[in-house]
């Protein structure tokens, strides 16, 4: 049977306590924090922060290691592109005309002889690395640890229309039922002698490609039941509509949300008056 | 009592609940009408069953009763529709939606909130209830269903039938007065059916819902509706009480309707010429009948053939075979059997008895946690999927996920280019193949774009292909109705005749003893019994235990055999018919 639950924790922890505009708040916080950040030093405390917190909201961690599989390549481009071209901005940012050489390529190879990487346009790739792999890890910490019910009436009650937030939840609700129905196409085309862990990347893409005409397909098919399904339960997106349970902001929100704030205003008056979290800082 | 609040209270002026009056419909840009001149009047307090072949129009008569058709879909709409006397034309959907519940076939769709008391609340709330009067609506509902106690689980957590019973509670929750039921228990098994239709008619008649309800199931039908409508190509053939209906054989079958079997029976002895003065068509009413009829001597049953034995290494053989799946779950424990080849092998059982985790690992989908399995003596976990599929074929439930190709003639060959024949041998074999699933006409059409029975017969044409000596039908007769089965079979019947090794999951045990020779049950991932069919047939309790009925013919011959202490191990009607009227006087029913 079609398993339609988007990825929640079992673990409870202060994360799944919290009420979901907490999480927003805390979303958006780390995501400033995260974007104003250029220091790799700051940036990999906040990096490292956000992973423990969600390990210990329970995230489970073949879905960290899967998401870490996936960025990586992006991750190693960025790397060795700041490190190798990344002088200007670089130059500007620590004030230093010289910077200081890494590794420098053989002058003997052909078009990149001669190439030099620098510490610090690769100091500038990992605060990229970082400031992309935070704001990414803090969207399971925030999601994974609610309800989508929660979610949906959290989001009402901050406000935004009843139809958006429905469109949003219903996504979560079918992505799971989407991926399965990959995985069935992918087993059938498998059972009919597609030896696909044989194959190379650029094969492996094509048959993932013939894969998208059926699940769009299929994805249509669903999405016109639902729409029938959903008139016959009186659905109209008005946001004019009651709701069973109420989202009620604790002590604990509070809290957490005068936290978050706080350390908004800490990291903006650190970043301005002390440099901390700037490029320059500590190198 | 909590359940009195939900009583639907009949207005003293209501003497019909819902009225269509000369109903026409087309779907946008259809030329053929789905449905053509209808005019039928539902009472207050009835359970009214709607038959008919696929495409009749069942769906589109139910939606025309809450107004998504043609509110939603548009199109062209003739005649009128009344509903607790709202016109179905004038009053939106959501307004229609506190007067009719509407309940669809496919639990994974029509359940869309997270939690039972959410997924009952979810219409409740659109139509702007007040949370108290919904938290009190909820247990009441839930009770009315039988699923007290479940209000903080997931739907997904539930069984099949349950999920149904909970589309059920969410619909009743508005109190309507009409529960539309769209064929619910096509995607159940038979406990799951049971427990349906037993919940629809304990609401129907303790509460006085007025119950339509849609299904291909005959002999539930026949037991609890008051009144059955039967449609084809969108009309509306003839209404009548279950006897006036399912009485009237030639008249189903011209329909490609199948009878209960019960019916099936006692028709099929009236033709032999014993006087029967209505046909029976509910199993206690066969079995007032086979009463009547056995006060008079009856000879002994015929000889049945001997079950064929297989000799030699078996082409598939399965050790001490124990899976346990990653969360913990033992889905298989301890099996073995051995499948010969040229077998016709059943496996049967509840949903979740392990029967698609068996075969999973015949084609080193799944792999054992201890013992082995084996084809051609190979351990299946030594080939790869991919070697595996050239011996087997697996044709799975929903041929939907099987097709992935712009044309037939390109799904069919898709295996072919995979496994690395040369073209002329795949033009070759496409050919062969297409023409023996009769799909040459359709070679260039896009494979979606053909009817659900044709695009199953395109699975199979692609698997065939491959030349593979076992084919693993799953589930091949669910969602289809009696004519799109029977294809279907026959298809098996004729790979089994051309020698090949055939595997059926099915929950249908009553269209398969002319097909099958052997059947395996089994039940919470053990092998409760592996015997040739016309034995496995009559273990009733061993059946009962994996939550299977045996069929209406199974239980009517095992009537007889009290009744006349002889022991008769009939599996059809026709076997039991010609033990009840042994001359033929007239020409038989087929």
């Amino acid at each position: 049977m079609a398993q339609l639950r988007f990825q929640t924790v079992r673990r409870d922890s202060i994360f799944t306590r919290w009420d979901f505009r907490t999480k927003l708040v805390m979303m958006a916080v780390i995501t400033v924090i995260a974007f104003v950040w250029e220091s790799p030093i700051t940036g990999g405390l906040l990096t490292l922060s956000v992973l423990l917190a969600c390990i210990l909201a329970g995230v489970r961690w073949s879905y960290l290691a899967t998401l870490l599989k996936v960025m990586l390549p992006l991750y190693l481009i960025l790397l060795l592109g700041m490190g190798f071209f990344n002088v200007a901005q670089v130059q500007v940012l620590t004030s230093h005309a010289e910077l200081t050489p890494l590794l420098t390529l053989p002058t003997t190879w052909p078009l990149v002889g001669g190439a030099r990487m620098t510490v610090e346009g690769t100091l500038y790739g990992f605060n990229l690395m970082f400031k992309t792999l935070t704001m990414v890890l803090v969207l399971p910490l925030s999601i994974f640890t609610t309800d989508i019910n929660n979610m949906i009436i959290a989001l009402v009650q901050a406000k935004i229309p009843y139809k958006i937030v429905f469109i949003f939840s219903s996504t979560l609700r079918f992505f799971p039922l989407l991926f399965e129905e990959l995985q069935a196409i992918i087993e059938a085309q498998r059972l009919r002698g597609l030896a696909i862990e044989k194959m190379g990347l650029l094969k492996k893409t094509r048959v993932y490609a013939t894969v998208a005409v059926p699940l769009i397909l299929g994805a249509l098919a669903k999405s016109q039941k639902l729409e029938v399904v959903l008139q016959s339960k009186a659905f109209s997106g008005s946001s004019n509509r009651t709701y069973l349970h109420e989202s009620k902001l604790t002590g604990q929100d509070y809290g957490a949300i005068a936290f978050f704030t706080l350390l908004l205003i800490i990291a903006g008056i650190l970043y301005v008056g002390f440099g901390v979290g700037q490029f320059a800082w500590l190198l | 009592m909590a359940l009195a609040s939900l009583k639907v209270e009949k207005s003293e002026s209501m003497d019909v609940l819902a009225t269509l009056n000369k109903v026409s419909y087309l779907y946008p840009g259809a030329t053929k009408p789905a449905l053509w001149d209808i005019s039928l009047e539902i009472q207050p307090g009835e359970f009214l069953g709607v038959i008919g072949p696929t495409g009749a129009g069942k769906t589109t008569l139910c939606l025309t009763l809450n107004g998504i058709v043609p509110q939603f879909y548009g199109g062209r709409f003739f005649g009128y529709i009344k509903v607790a006397g709202l016109d179905t034309l004038e009053y939106p959907v959501n307004t229609l939606a506190q007067w009719v519940g509407t309940v669809f076939e496919d639990p994974s769709t029509q359940l869309t909130a997270t939690s039972v008391e959410n997924e009952i609340a979810f219409a409740l709330e659109n139509l702007r209830v007040p949370p108290a009067e919904i938290r009190s609506r909820i247990p009441q509902v839930l009770a009315a269903v039988r699923l007290e106690g479940t209000e903080h689980k997931h739907p997904q957590e539930l069984s099949g039938g349950q999920q149904q019973r909970l589309a059920i509670a969410a619909a009743l929750a508005l109190r309507p007065q009409l529960l539309i039921l769209d064929e619910p228990t096509s995607q159940l098994d038979p406990v799951g059916t049971q427990e349906v239709f037993a919940t629809v008619k304990e609401l129907n008649r303790r509460l006085g819902v007025t119950i339509v309800m849609v299904s291909h199931a005959a002999e539930e039908m026949a037991e609890y509706s008051d009144r059955i409508a039967l449609l084809s190509h969108g009309e509306l053939i003839a209404t009548g009480t279950p006897p006036e209906i399912y009485g009237h054989i030639e008249a189903l079958q011209t329909h490609h309707l199948r009878p209960p079997q019960v019916a099936h029976t006692f028709a099929q002895v009236h033709h032999r010429g014993r006087q029967i003065d209505s046909i029976p068509v509910t199993l206690n009413a066969g079995m007032m009948a086979i009463d009547r009829l056995s006060d008079a001597p009856l000879p002994s049953p015929p000889p049945f053939p001997e079950p064929t034995y297989y000799n030699g290494a078996p082409l598939l053989s399965v050790q001490n075979l124990t899976h346990v799946y990653g969360d913990g779950t033992e889905a298989l424990r301890d099996i073995s059997l051995d499948i010969h080849a040229g077998e016709y092998v059943l496996i049967v059982g509840q949903n979740g008895a392990g029967k698609s985790t068996l075969v999973k690992h015949f084609l080193n989908l799944l792999q054992p946690t201890q013992g082995n399995v084996q084809v051609a003596q190979r351990e299946t976990q030594t080939l790869s999927v991919s070697d595996l599929a050239r011996r087997i074929g697996y044709v799975a439930q929903n041929p939907d996920n099987q097709i992935f190709n712009a044309t037939v003639e390109r799904e069919v060959s898709f295996a072919l280019r995979n496994l690395g024949y040369s073209k002329d041998q795949i033009k070759r074999k496409t050919l062969e193949s297409l023409e023996s699933m009769e799909l040459l006409d359709h070679r260039q059409a896009h494979p979606l774009s053909l009817p659900k029975g044709d695009r199953a017969r395109i699975v199979i044409a692609a698997i065939l292909a491959m030349e593979p000596d076992i084919v693993i039908f799953d589930e091949p007769t669910t969602g289809q109705d009696y004519r799109g089965a029977l294809d279907i079979l026959a298809v098996s019947r004729r790979l089994h005749q051309m020698g090949k090794t055939l595997i059926v999951i099915t929950h249908h045990l009553h269209l398969m003893p002319d097909y099958a020779e052997r059947a395996i049950v089994m039940g919470k991932g053990t092998l409760l019994l592996d015997a040739p069919l016309r034995h496995a047939y009559h273990q009733t309790q061993t059946l009962q235990s994996t939550y299977l009925t045996p069929p209406q013919a199974v239980l009517l011959a095992q009537h007889l055999s009290q009744r006349t202490s002889t022991d008769y191990p009939l599996l059809t009607p026709s076997e039991l018919a010609h033990c009840l009227a042994p001359k033929a006087l007239r020409q038989e029913v087929t």
